[in-house]
């Protein structure tokens, strides 16, 4: 038995190694997104493929109905249009926050310029904003008769007639997108920032002695060093603007007729407005995770690249 | 904090026995028959059961929740708990709350989507318990076509609405135009001249907000108005080439930005309300048709600098408009059938007291129409709307008013839901000139086979 208890003790002191170390360490956080996120996304996929309103949802009793789900939503002209949209407020909004995150980043790490320390500060006050209420205050801002975008615009001189911003279908997508990227841009710059502070300034200093311009100093320092921070941002950004929803709720409700239906918009309407069909509701919002998935994976291979120093 | 929390109760208490007092005064004052105030009846008796609370679950109109939720509670003694949303948003809440297996007493629905609840199994009939046939021999004809689903009443009516015109008085008189237009030639002349004398530079405002009566609302009732309707008795669409709602739409199209460009842009975004609101900055000659109620906003001084001068006006030809009764139910998701339905006739009915207290109310306060017709019949109406606008034209436009149901008979069925969000889309895209009225309603017509496969 004391033998027994000394092997036990034996293998308490034993040094656990980093492989394992890191799984232990690990495991907690795994158990926990695996029950917040693991288990919804695996029911949802359950539910795509069953059919689902409200009443077999109050009754606990889903009838399989196989791919039944998937042909109908591919058969809908709408969410072809939603996921095009989609694809289009991405790429805007991604693009504009990566190249203005690096240069409002690159601005305020300027240690000299003092006002720089106050930008800081400032720049973080959209990200604490609720999205529904930024897409209301921009509401506001682009109201046709009243807003206060035109007010500025027409005082300016810039313009003679007011611009129907969100209510015309050929602005209203790009009209959303400009909340979306204020309220965003302050994380990506929070990110770009950090990395930028972790690039050693010898590095500079070096560079420097050897004659090199500051354009040749950002484009052969700066930005490689900054590659594997920016595919995180776009994998972030990305997945998040994919499932854009609260500035559409509350500027255009995917209006005007069907500029701004977007995918999340969609997934929302055909879930939660009558006749409920939940079922074809998880399909969509499935396709939409597998997109997601597929441009993360892209990134990774194309843009993300280990850092050698 | 404490007396803040005492002095909010107060107040509450206060307007409580205010309301009661008001809906008492109004029942000795003559307000109305005998209908609407009858102490002794089934709705003055207590439930045989017991339950330690309620909850209904509607969308936000002013503080009569709270206020109805107090006098409840002051009667019987039960706590009344409430989930409020937006109108747009109601459904979604209810639908969720139903999906999550909560208990829900009573909640409220618009025509557009009751069928739909009814057929999800949320709704419970109501014919068997007790006042009941009482309240069904007092439906209006528009609540007797809301409520009454496969030959059961599935409800009581929260208010009814009829669809009108508005015009601010003080513009037509700049205009030196003596009367408004009376037929539709007329009102394409009135906005061009006052665009052409500079006094409007969007003469008309519309309501064509997304929504389930809002956009639809205005397409409907000028179609009917015209004669035409958007489907016949045996459910075929009306929507082909000639047809009067195809019509309707290309004259409605053509008022926009690419057509006569006299209608404000800001008639894509806005719903009843918030139309009113916009009417009252006093920038457009006309804004129309939609609920009869915005008057008592765009006639608010409080909301409206134009107040006062907001004048009502019936619809071209012989008048016709539509009218629509929305409607409290009974949650087949209640907690007590017999509590269940005490609370709905609070709601939808009688109070302790026998009265129509929140028919009145809504009335008095609110400028609605009622599902019944003793309330209708009375000077709840009459002169509780007097603030606001010229009785006696409503009530003759009222008079004029078929049930939507009768323009659109697809809101009788489950998929009406699905193509209503179709006929936003195509109609907003025609409105915007993205596309034709033909292409409009040629894409709505195979939409209705989509809107079928959807449910």
């Amino acid at each position: 038995m004391s033998a027994a208890r000394q092997d036990g003790r034996r293998w308490f002191r034993r040094e656990v190694s980093a492989a394992r170390f890191a799984f232990l360490m690990n495991l907690p956080t795994m158990l926990c997104l695996a029950l917040v996120l693991a288990y919804p996304v695996i029911y949802a996929g359950y539910l795509s493929v069953h059919r689902v309103g409200l009443a077999q949802l109050r009754r606990g009793e889903f009838p399989f109905n196989g791919y039944d789900n998937f042909e109908r939503l591919f058969e809908d002209r709408l969410f072809w249009l939603a996921l095009k949209n989609t694809f289009t407020f991405t790429f805007i909004t991604v693009g504009a926050e990566v190249v203005l995150a690096v240069l409002i980043a690159l601005l305020i790490n300027q240690s000299s310029i003092w006002t720089s320390r106050i930008t800081r500060v400032l720049i973080l006050l959209p990200y604490a904003i609720p999205p529904i209420a930024n897409g209301l205050i921009w509401s506001f801002i682009y109201s046709f008769q009243f807003g206060f975008l035109n007010r500025i615009l027409f005082s300016a001189g810039m313009i003679s007639e007011p611009i129907n911003w969100a209510g015309n279908p050929e602005t209203a997508l790009y009209a959303v997108t400009v909340p979306y990227i204020w309220r965003t841009l302050p994380f990506a710059i929070l990110l770009v920032h950090a990395a930028l502070q972790g690039i050693p300034r010898e590095l500079y200093e070096q560079a420097a002695v050897d004659g090199a311009t500051a354009w040749q100093r950002f484009w052969r320092i700066t930005l490689p060093l900054l590659r594997p921070i920016i595919a995180v941002i776009l994998i972030l950004r990305t997945s998040f603007a994919f499932a854009v929803f609260e500035e559409i709720l509350a500027i255009t409700q995917g209006g005007p007729g069907d500029a701004t239906w977007v995918a999340a918009w969609y997934s929302y309407k055909i879930t939660f407005s009558p006749p409920n069909n939940f079922g074809m509701g998880s399909a969509s919002a499935y396709v939409l995770a597998l997109l997601i998935g597929a441009m993360a994976l892209v990134y990774v291979r194309f843009v993300y690249r280990r850092v050698t120093l | 904090m404490t007396q803040d929390v005492i002095g909010k109760w107060e107040l509450s208490r206060r307007r409580v026995l205010g309301g009661v007092a008001a809906a008492a005064g109004l029942g000795s004052l003559g307000y109305g028959s005998a209908a609407m105030a009858q102490a002794a009846g089934p709705w003055s008796q207590a439930p045989r059961g017991r339950v330690d609370r309620l909850n209904f679950v509607v969308w936000t109109y002013g503080d009569i929740y709270s206020r109805i939720a107090k006098q409840f509670e002051a009667d019987w003694g039960v706590k009344i708990d409430s989930t409020i949303s937006s109108f747009n948003d109601h459904p979604t809440k209810l639908a969720t709350m139903f999906a999550a297996g909560e208990k829900i007493d009573v909640s409220q629905s618009s025509p557009f989507s009751f069928p739909n609840f009814i057929e999800q199994g949320l709704v419970e009939p109501i014919d068997d318990l007790p006042g009941a046939a009482e309240y069904i021999k007092d439906f209006s004809s528009f609540t007797k076509q809301v409520a009454t689903y496969k030959g059961k009443t599935m409800g009581l009516p929260y208010f009814a609405a009829v669809w009108v015109w508005n015009y601010y008085g003080e513009m037509l008189e700049k205009l030196k135009i003596d009367k408004p237009f009376a037929t539709y030639e007329e009102f394409i002349e009135h906005c061009l001249k006052a665009k052409k004398d500079g006094v409007s530079r969007y003469p008309v405002l519309w309501v064509a907000g997304v929504g389930l009566e809002q956009l639809p609302g205005t397409w409907y009732q000028m179609t009917w108005n015209r004669g035409g309707t958007f489907f016949d008795n045996q459910g075929n669409h009306m929507l082909g080439p000639g047809s009067v709602a195809r019509e309707t739409l290309k004259f409605w199209a053509n008022t926009f930005e690419k057509g006569l460009d006299i209608s404000d842009p800001e008639s894509l975004k806005v719903q009843f309300t918030t139309s009113a609101k916009a009417f009252g900055a006093g920038k457009n000659l006309y804004r129309g048709p939609n609920h009869h109620y915005g008057l008592n906003v765009a006639n608010d001084p409080a909301q409206s600098p134009i107040a006062g001068k907001v004048k009502v006006h019936g619809s071209p030809g012989d008048g016709k408009t539509i009218g629509v009764t929305h409607v409290y139910f009974l949650s087949s998701a209640n907690r007590n059938k017999e509590w269940a339905w005490k609370l709905l006739q609070y709601l939808g009915g009688r109070t302790k007291d026998g009265n129509y207290t929140q028919a009145v109310g809504l009335a008095k306060d609110a400028m609605l129409g009622s599902g019944y017709n003793s309330v209708m019949n009375s000077d709840a109406v009459k002169q509780g709307w007097a603030p606001w606008g010229d009785v006696p034209a409503i009530l003759k436009m009222w008079d004029k008013a078929a049930y939507i149901g009768e323009v659109c008979s697809s809101v009788y069925q489950p998929w009406h839901f699905p193509w209503t969000d179709q006929v936003n889309i195509e109609v907003q895209k025609t409105l915007t000139g993205q596309i034709t009225a033909d292409q409009c309603c040629d894409n709505l017509i195979k939409g209705i086979a989509d809107a079928k496969r959807k449910i």
